[in-house]
């Protein structure tokens, strides 16, 4: 289970690169005259009100223990696989209809399709019937998707990943045109027949509504933080460095390793992390409440301008790779392979796989995340949430007998960790995709390129860690280090609450950005920042603040 | 739009190579006609069809530049396009309003200004030295090596461009070496024209010269050995054989150019955005992507598209009466 993580994890750095909004700049007093343009106001809805629409909570009985057990919402770990698997799902969960059409994202190279994939083959032959996959690039996933939704021509099952979600404009009405209302499937005790599907936290389901209905099958989230700060502990060893502790030493340890000769360079952009060190705010993308209850964005807090201010000195010292300031398309991940950067901010997803393709070419090569620290004293702030990975939607109209159908193989794909189903999904056929060694399923190279979690994308499940025989000492590391940070992670004043923001402020989102990387860049003075932010309010902010503020009053809370 | 039709510019010369043999200016009728061209008008269809599909049907999606288009309205995409609320030219007044829009459409016309001084020259120059590559062997070497870089993707281009020239490169790392502190190259949006247009050149230079190759070997050898035994040089004949020979195709290349004006490319500069700040970078294709595509607004950027289109047609039309005025064919003329 590798892109998941990677992806759950990427949002914030994704969202950064491909940039995020919805809906043109409605410029107010400028409209009058023989036209107008309507402005959409964006939308709040409150999920502790669809408490009756979600499926009854109900674990399945599995003959495991965890080995480490963790603070929700980090998943609980195993370091070895369990001996006996069991058969969760008897009845094979297909009627033997039409194939079922899915598109679902791949990071990487994209696996063979239909009958030239055996895995493929091997799983849709336990289902009975075939689920046929359009597997579609990860990075521009968003694009792909826009597309298909605003042609309205969408397959019968199609992944969203949710940090896809709040770049899709008008996405609640899209939901509403072209996708089955499951609740009647689903709600309450109508899930007892989809006993995986029982087994997913609620919280997830919550967050699977729509316009007041349930309308996807959640994909709940294997790693609250989105961001992490790695750095390449095998070369900070060797410089008998070691990972900074505050934010002077950050700056410091930068200083050091940094050799324009060499060709090393400290940093990619970790202004993200920066914010996070200097614990400016990350719910709901960047939002807190003021002492007077009022809610107030990260630009507009101190915190945010001592981490600008930070920032600006580290590019003013060169200790960003100049790649990485030249081109969006350079690839920063390969500089911290190749030991041309030292610390990279990235999704903990990036981990594990890293870890164990990298030391079979580097002798040594280990990857380590820094414990977030805080920049100006107390406890450090650690961004997270349990918003799900991805929501599987159903295609409006194919009727009842046909939902079922899919829902059913669906099910079959949520089997969790400790049953055949999961086995099989995860690891393919044994001796085709994997071979058993060390107590546990190894996988070949075929697995491999043919295993792209396609199933995984079309389902959800209780998240684990699951055992990592390449990487013996990762699951305790990462459990290590997740569990501390879960202490410090930061409290969503609007937990429960799911928002589509207004237009104007979506669309405002990558122009001031711009502008904050400009003042980054030294391009223009940090004065700047005020005028900025004042930009900022007035071309949006203030009406998303309303929003926010109301949704609260709203609320009861 | 300018006033009048801009097609009937008449020619500035009559044409003595079309002495008009043909007296009776009364056409046939349509079915004898037909039953003359059908194999000519067999062999467009494919075009046509292509044309209508593909350019001419789409061409109905503009009126959503005239909506607040929402596509999930109705149950059907087309009853979308008929539910969707009329807002007249509220988006081309928001558009218009947008200070950010003005800045993208200055960038994009300084570029295309730019390169048409810096960069549309180049390839006819290229051109000109290989056709006087006698040796085959040695010219197609070299058309390859110059051709190749037009099928790299742009972020192979960009990426090269900052391999050789960044802050990491080649030519800094050398510097550093010598003890100089390398200059900003990548990352100086004061001369981030200047590197675009390099980026440009280095990816579609030779790709260029193919149409100027092809316009050389219609020229009449004869012409050259006529001239050589009246003794002109070099230079004379490049210049009274080679250019004037070469001349209806430049016109042609340069007005569909100037139609073209407000489009320089997209990826090329995504990529470099952060590198040299939106306000060097910003050009009217990654402005509809920002305010448009990524943010689901089609109808605001049908607009922005129409508005781009209408000023394309301006330009060609006015181009083409100026081709016209000065003894040209143009992109096409009056039959």
């Amino acid at each position: 289970m590798t892109t998941p993580a990677s992806a759950s994890v990427n949002r914030r750095t994704f969202l950064n690169l491909v940039g995020l909004g919805v809906a043109a700049a409605g410029t107010g007093g400028l409209l009058a005259g023989c036209g107008e343009k309507a402005t959409q106001g964006g939308a709040t809805q409150n999920l502790d009100k669809l408490a009756g629409l979600v499926p009854e909570h109900r674990p399945l009985a599995l003959n495991i223990k965890p080995d480490v057990l963790s603070t929700r919402p980090v998943p609980d770990g195993y370091t070895t696989f369990p001996s006996a698997l069991t058969d969760a799902i008897t009845d094979q969960p297909g009627a033997g209809g039409q194939p079922i059409r899915a598109m679902t994202p791949v990071w990487g190279p994209a696996p063979p399709s239909g009958a030239k994939n055996a895995y493929l083959v091997a799983v849709n032959a336990e289902l009975g019937t075939p689920v046929e996959f359009s597997v579609q690039d990860g990075m521009t996933y968003a694009d792909k998707l826009g597309a298909v939704l605003g042609a309205r021509d969408v397959p019968d099952l199609l992944c969203v990943p949710d940090w896809e979600v709040e770049k899709l404009p008008r996405f609640s009405d899209a939901v509403n045109a072209l996708f089955e209302d499951l609740t009647p499937y689903l709600q309450g005790g109508n899930v007892a027949g989809y006993p995986m599907l029982a087994t997913l936290p609620t919280g997830a389901w919550r967050n699977a509504c729509w316009n007041d209905r349930l309308m996807a099958i959640p994909n709940p989230t294997d790693g609250p933080f989105p961001l992490a700060l790695f750095y390449r502990k095998d070369l900070l060893d060797k410089l008998s460095l070691t990972y900074p502790r505050t934010i002077d030493e950050l700056f410091e340890v930068g200083k050091q390793v940094t050799d324009p000769g060499k060709g090393v360079w400290a940093f990619d952009d970790i202004f993200q992390m920066v914010q996070m060190f200097h614990k400016a705010p990350g719910s709901k993308e960047g939002w807190r409440l003021r002492a007077d209850g009022t809610p107030e964005h990260k630009y507009e807090t101190p915190e945010f301008r001592q981490a600008v201010e930070f920032m600006i000195k580290v590019y003013r010292a060169g200790m960003v790779h100049p790649d990485l300031m030249a081109s969006k398309g350079a690839d920063a991940k390969q500089l911290l392979q190749g030991g041309k950067i030292l610390f990279k901010q990235d999704g903990l997803g990036m981990w594990q796989p890293m870890q164990a393709e990298q030391q079979q070419v580097t002798k040594g090569f280990s990857v380590q995340p820094v414990p977030v620290f805080s920049a100006t004293g107390g406890d450090p702030l650690v961004w997270g949430d349990d918003d799900p990975i991805s929501y599987t939607f159903v295609k409006k109209g194919l009727g009842k007998a046909r939902v079922e159908e899919i829902l059913r193989v669906i099910n079959w794909c949520s089997a969790p960790f400790g049953t055949e189903e999961f086995q099989l999904r995860e690891f393919g056929a044994e001796g085709t995709h994997h071979r058993r060694a060390g107590g546990g399923p190894v996988k070949t190279e075929l697995g491999f390129s043919e295993i792209q979690n396609q199933y995984f994308f079309i389902s959800g499940r209780t998240p684990v860690l699951q055992p990592t025989p390449q990487t013996p000492t990762f699951v305790k590391e990462a459990l290590a280090y997740s569990n501390a940070m879960v202490r410090f992670m930061e409290k969503d004043p609007w937990d429960g609450l799911k928002f589509e923001m207004p237009a104007r402020f979506k669309a405002q989102v990558v122009p001031i950005t711009d502008k904050i990387t400009d003042i980054l860049r030294g391009r223009r003075p940090i004065a700047d920042l005020d005028v900025v932010v004042k930009e900022w309010r007035s071309s949006g902010g203030d009406e998303a603040r309303e929003l926010l503020g109301t949704a609260l009053s709203d609320a009861g809370r | 739009m300018t006033s009048g039709p801009a097609l009937d510019a008449p020619p500035a010369e009559p044409k003595p190579a079309t002495p008009a043999p043909v007296p009776r200016r009364r056409r046939a009728p349509i079915r004898a006609r037909l039953r003359r061209d059908w194999p000519m008008l067999v062999m467009v269809l494919p075009g046509v069809l292509l044309l209508f599909v593909f350019h001419y049907l789409p061409m109905l999606g503009n009126v959503v530049a005239f909506q607040d288009y929402n596509p999930y309205l109705g149950d059907s995409p087309l009853r979308a396009l008929l539910e969707s609320p009329w807002v007249g030219l509220g988006n081309f007044q928001v558009l218009f309003a947008d200070p950010a829009f003005w800045d993208a459409v200055w960038n994009t016309l300084s570029i295309t200004a730019f390169q048409l001084v810096f960069f549309f020259p180049l390839p006819i120059a290229l051109a000109l030295v290989l056709n006087s590559v006698l040796s085959r062997r040695l010219r197609g070497f070299v058309q390859t090596v110059v051709y190749l870089p037009h099928f790299f993707s742009w972020v192979l281009v960009v990426t090269f461009f900052v391999q050789m020239l960044g802050g990491a490169g080649l030519l800094s790392q050398e510097l550093r070496q010598a003890g100089i502190t390398p200059p900003e190259i990548m990352t100086n949006p004061d001369t981030f024209l200047v590197l675009v247009t390099a980026e440009a050149v280095w990816k579609d230079l030779g790709w260029g010269t193919i149409v100027f190759l092809a316009a050389l070997s219609t020229i009449d050898t004869h012409l050259y050995e006529a001239s050589a035994v009246d003794g002109a040089g070099r230079w004379r004949r490049t210049w009274h054989i080679t250019l004037p020979g070469l001349r209806p195709v430049i016109v042609l290349l340069l007005i569909l150019r100037l139609g073209d004006a407000l489009s320089v490319g997209f990826e090329q500069f995504l990529l470099q955005r952060d590198a040299v700040g939106r306000q060097a970078a910003e050009v009217l294709d990654t402005f509809v992507y920002h305010q448009s595509i990524a943010t689901g607004d089609y109808g605001f950027g049908a607009a922005a598209g129409l508005f781009k289109a209408v000023v394309g047609l301006v330009l060609i039309l006015v181009a083409n009466r100026l081709a016209h005025a000065f003894g040209e064919n143009g992109v096409y003329s009056r039959s």
